[in-house]
C-alpha cells in the first residue's frame, strides 16, 4: 500500500487552517509515529487519511488513485481508530465487533490469518493466509485485545481502558492493510501499554501503521519512522535515530545554582506535567534561550536537564534521547 | 444487512425505554379505552370504527412520539461519536441509513401493534367481540399517514439538528390544542366524535369525507416524499 500526499491544505469552515501544504510519502510496510503537541494538525491529517474530511487544496493518492475515486477501496483496507470515539452501548462487545464486521464486509469478503496464528495468542501480527470465518474473525479481535472475559460484557459496563481496547479491537477487524491508530493507549495501564505497542509493531511487519501519540515511549522502540508536525506543517520525517542525531550536542545537564550564578535574567524555571510539552517560560543566559525539559529534586540541589540551540558553559553535555530530540525540534520552533 | 438489523432492532428495542414506553402506552391505551372508548363515541357501539377511531387518534400523538424516539437512538451524541467509527467502513451509506429506517418502522410498527393488541383485548373481555376487519380501516387512516410522516420528517430533522427530533414530538399534542379545520380534524381528535353526528344514522358505517381522505393522502404522500429525501441526502 502506497499513500502519497501532496501539497494537501486543510482549513476548517471556521477559518482554522490545520494544516498547511502538508506533503508526505508513506509506504507499507511500515510503522509510522506522528508526534506533536495538541492542535499540531495530527489528528486532521488521520481524519483526511481516513476519508472522513476532503481536504481545502492538495491531492492525496491512494496506489496512485485520487482518494475520492479510492475512498471505498481505502475503507475496504482500513483499520481507523480515532481518538475520540462512541460505541454502542446496548451492545456486548462481540456483538459490536459482528455489527462492525459487517460493516467493514468482512462476513462476504472473507480475511486472511495464518492457520497456525489463529491458535495462537496474537493473530493479527501475521497473515500468512487461509480464509477465516466472519465469527473467528471478531473472536480474534477479542483475543488480540485481551478482552475475552468481557466478550460478553454489554459495552456501557465496560472501564474507559475497555472501551479503548473494543476500540481497538475494530480497527483490528479483518486484518486491514493500513491501520490508523490515533492515541491508541490513551486511558491503558502501563502493561496494556507495552503489549499493544508490540501488537502494532508485529501488524506493522507486512502492512502499513500510521499511529499518533503523545507518549514518546511508544513510539521510540517500534516506529521505523517518525513525522514530528507543529502548526499544520512537517517539522521532521524520518528514522528516530536521525531524529537523535539532529539533537546531538543540545542537550545539557546543570544544577540549577549554577545556573542561577551564571544569567542575569529572572527565573521562570518551570516544569510542565506533561514532559512533552516545552516550558512556555524558556531560560534566557546569555542571549540563547534553553529550555528546561526535566528538573530533579536531589540532595545536592536541582539538578535540570535542558535543550539548546548552544549549550552555555554550565551545562554538561548529555547523550540525547528522543524525548530530549523531539523537544529540541519543537523547541527550535517555538524560538524561532 | 440483516445482521446490521438486527443488531439496531436489539439497540432499539431491548432496552429500558422500550419496556417504559410500551409500559406507558399500555396503560394510557387502558386508561383510554375504560373510561372514553367503553361508553362508545357519538352514540355509536363502544367497537364500532368511529370509537376505535377516537382511541387510535388519542393514541396516535404518543406513538408519534415513540417513533421519533427510536430515531433518537441514530441522533444521539453518543450516536454521532460511533459514526466516527461506521463512517470508515466500506458499507454503503444509503444501504446502512435504509438498514436503520427499517428498524426503526419495525420499533414503530411494534408498539402499533401492541396499541391494536390491548385494544382486541379489551373488546374481548368486555364484549367478546372480534370482528377486526372493520377496524382496519381507521388504522389506515388515522396511524399510517401519521407514522409514516413523522418518520420521514424526523429522518430528515434527525439530520439537521438532532434537538428538532425533539420538538418535533410535540406536534401532535400541539395539534390537539389548535382548533383545525373540518378537513384535518382528524389531527385535533374531534373528526371521530363531530362527523358521525352529522350523518344522520344511528351506528352508521364508517366512511370518510373526500377532503379529509385526501388531507390524510397527501400527509403519507409527504411523509413517503421527505423519507426519499432522507434516503437521497445519504452519500452514495
Amino acid at each position: 500500500m502506497e499513500i502519497n500526499i501532496k501539497n494537501v491544505s486543510m482549513t476548517y469552515p471556521n477559518g482554522k487552517q490545520a494544516l498547511k501544504n502538508l506533503s508526505l510519502w508513506l509506504r507499507s510496510p511500515s510503522l509510522v509515529g506522528l508526534l506533536g503537541p495538541n492542535g499540531a494538525g495530527k489528528s486532521t491529517l488521520m481524519k483526511l487519511l481516513s476519508a472522513a474530511l476532503l481536504p481545502t487544496s492538495g491531492v492525496i493518492e491512494i496506489n496512485g488513485q485520487p482518494l475520492p475515486q479510492a475512498e471505498k477501496s481505502l475503507k475496504a483496507r482500513l483499520g481507523y481508530l480515532p481518538q475520540d470515539f462512541g460505541l454502542f452501548d446496548e451492545l456486548t462487545v462481540e456483538q459490536f465487533l459482528e455489527y462492525m464486521a459487517t460493516l467493514k464486509g468482512i462476513s462476504s469478503r472473507g480475511s486472511t490469518s495464518s492457520p497456525s496464528s489463529a491458535a495462537s495468542h496474537n493473530t493479527f501480527a501475521s497473515r500468512h493466509s487461509t480464509m477465516s470465518h466472519h465469527t473467528t474473525t471478531v473472536k480474534d479481535a477479542i483475543r488480540a485485545v485481551n478482552l475475552e472475559k468481557n466478550a460478553k460484557s454489554r459495552i456501557r459496563t465496560l472501564s474507559g481502558g475497555q472501551r479503548q481496547r473494543t476500540g481497538i479491537a475494530q480497527a483490528l477487524l479483518g486484518s486491514p492493510d493500513f491501520l490508523i491508530l490515533d492515541e491508541p493507549t490513551v486511558g491503558l495501564d502501563p502493561e496494556e501499554r507495552i503489549r499493544f505497542r508490540n501488537l502494532f509493531s508485529r501488524a506493522a511487519q507486512d502492512r502499513l501503521v500510521l499511529l499518533s501519540t503523545h507518549i514518546i515511549e511508544d513510539v521510540q522502540s517500534v516506529c521505523n519512522q517518525l513525522i514530528v508536525m507543529n502548526h499544520g506543517k512537517i517539522l521532521f520525517s524520518g528514522t528516530p535515530e536521525e531524529l537523535i542525531q539532529s539533537a546531538s550536542g543540545h542537550v545539557g545537564v546543570f544544577w540549577e545554582k549554577e545556573a542561577q550564578n551564571n544569567h542575569t535574567a529572572p527565573r521562570p524555571l518551570c516544569i510542565t506535567e506533561q514532559p512533552l510539552h516545552v516550558t512556555n517560560q524558556p531560560l534566557h543566559v546569555t542571549n540563547q534561550t534553553l529550555h528546561i525539559t526535566a528538573r530533579i529534586n536531589t540532595a545536592n540541589g536541582v539538578r535540570c536537564r535542558a535543550v539548546a540551540d548552544t549549550l552555555p558553559p554550565f551545562a554538561q553535555p548529555e547523550e540525547p534521547s528522543l524525548e530530549d530530540a523531539y523537544l529540541y525540534l519543537i523547541s527550535r520552533e517555538v524560538t524561532q | 444487512m440483516n445482521k446490521i438489523f438486527r443488531y439496531e432492532c436489539q439497540r432499539l428495542l431491548w432496552n429500558k425505554f422500550f419496556f417504559g414506553f410500551l409500559g406507558v402506552l399500555l396503560l394510557y391505551g387502558w386508561q383510554v379505552l375504560e373510561g372514553v372508548t367503553l361508553s362508545g363515541i357519538s352514540h355509536t357501539a363502544p367497537f364500532s370504527p368511529w370509537s376505535f377511531g377516537d382511541y387510535l387518534s388519542r393514541m396516535m400523538p404518543l406513538l408519534w412520539t415513540g417513533a421519533l424516539f427510536f430515531l433518537t437512538f441514530f441522533t444521539s451524541s453518543a450516536a454521532r461519536r460511533a459514526a466516527v467509527l461506521t463512517d470508515a467502513a466500506p458499507f454503503s451509506p444509503r444501504g446502512y441509513a435504509l438498514t436503520r429506517c427499517a428498524a426503526a418502522l419495525t420499533g414503530t410498527c411494534l408498539i402499533t401493534f401492541a396499541c391494536l393488541a390491548e385494544t382486541a383485548v379489551f373488546y374481548r373481555w368486555y364484549f367478546g367481540w372480534q370482528d377486526w376487519g372493520t377496524l382496519i380501516l381507521p388504522v389506515l387512516t388515522v396511524l399510517v399517514p401519521a407514522l409514516v410522516f413523522s418518520l420521514g420528517s424526523g429522518w430528515l430533522l434527525g439530520r439537521i439538528r438532532p434537538w428538532l427530533l425533539y420538538a418535533w414530538m410535540l406536534f401532535p399534542f400541539l395539534c390537539r390544542t389548535l382548533p383545525l379545520p373540518q378537513t384535518a380534524c382528524i389531527w385535533n381528535g374531534s373528526f371521530f366524535a363531530r362527523y358521525p353526528l352529522t350523518l344522520d344514522v344511528l351506528d352508521p358505517p364508517f366512511s370518510l369525507p373526500f377532503s379529509t381522505a385526501a388531507v390524510q393522502t397527501v400527509v403519507l404522500g409527504i411523509g413517503v416524499m421527505l423519507w426519499g429525501i432522507g434516503m437521497c441526502w445519504e452519500r452514495k
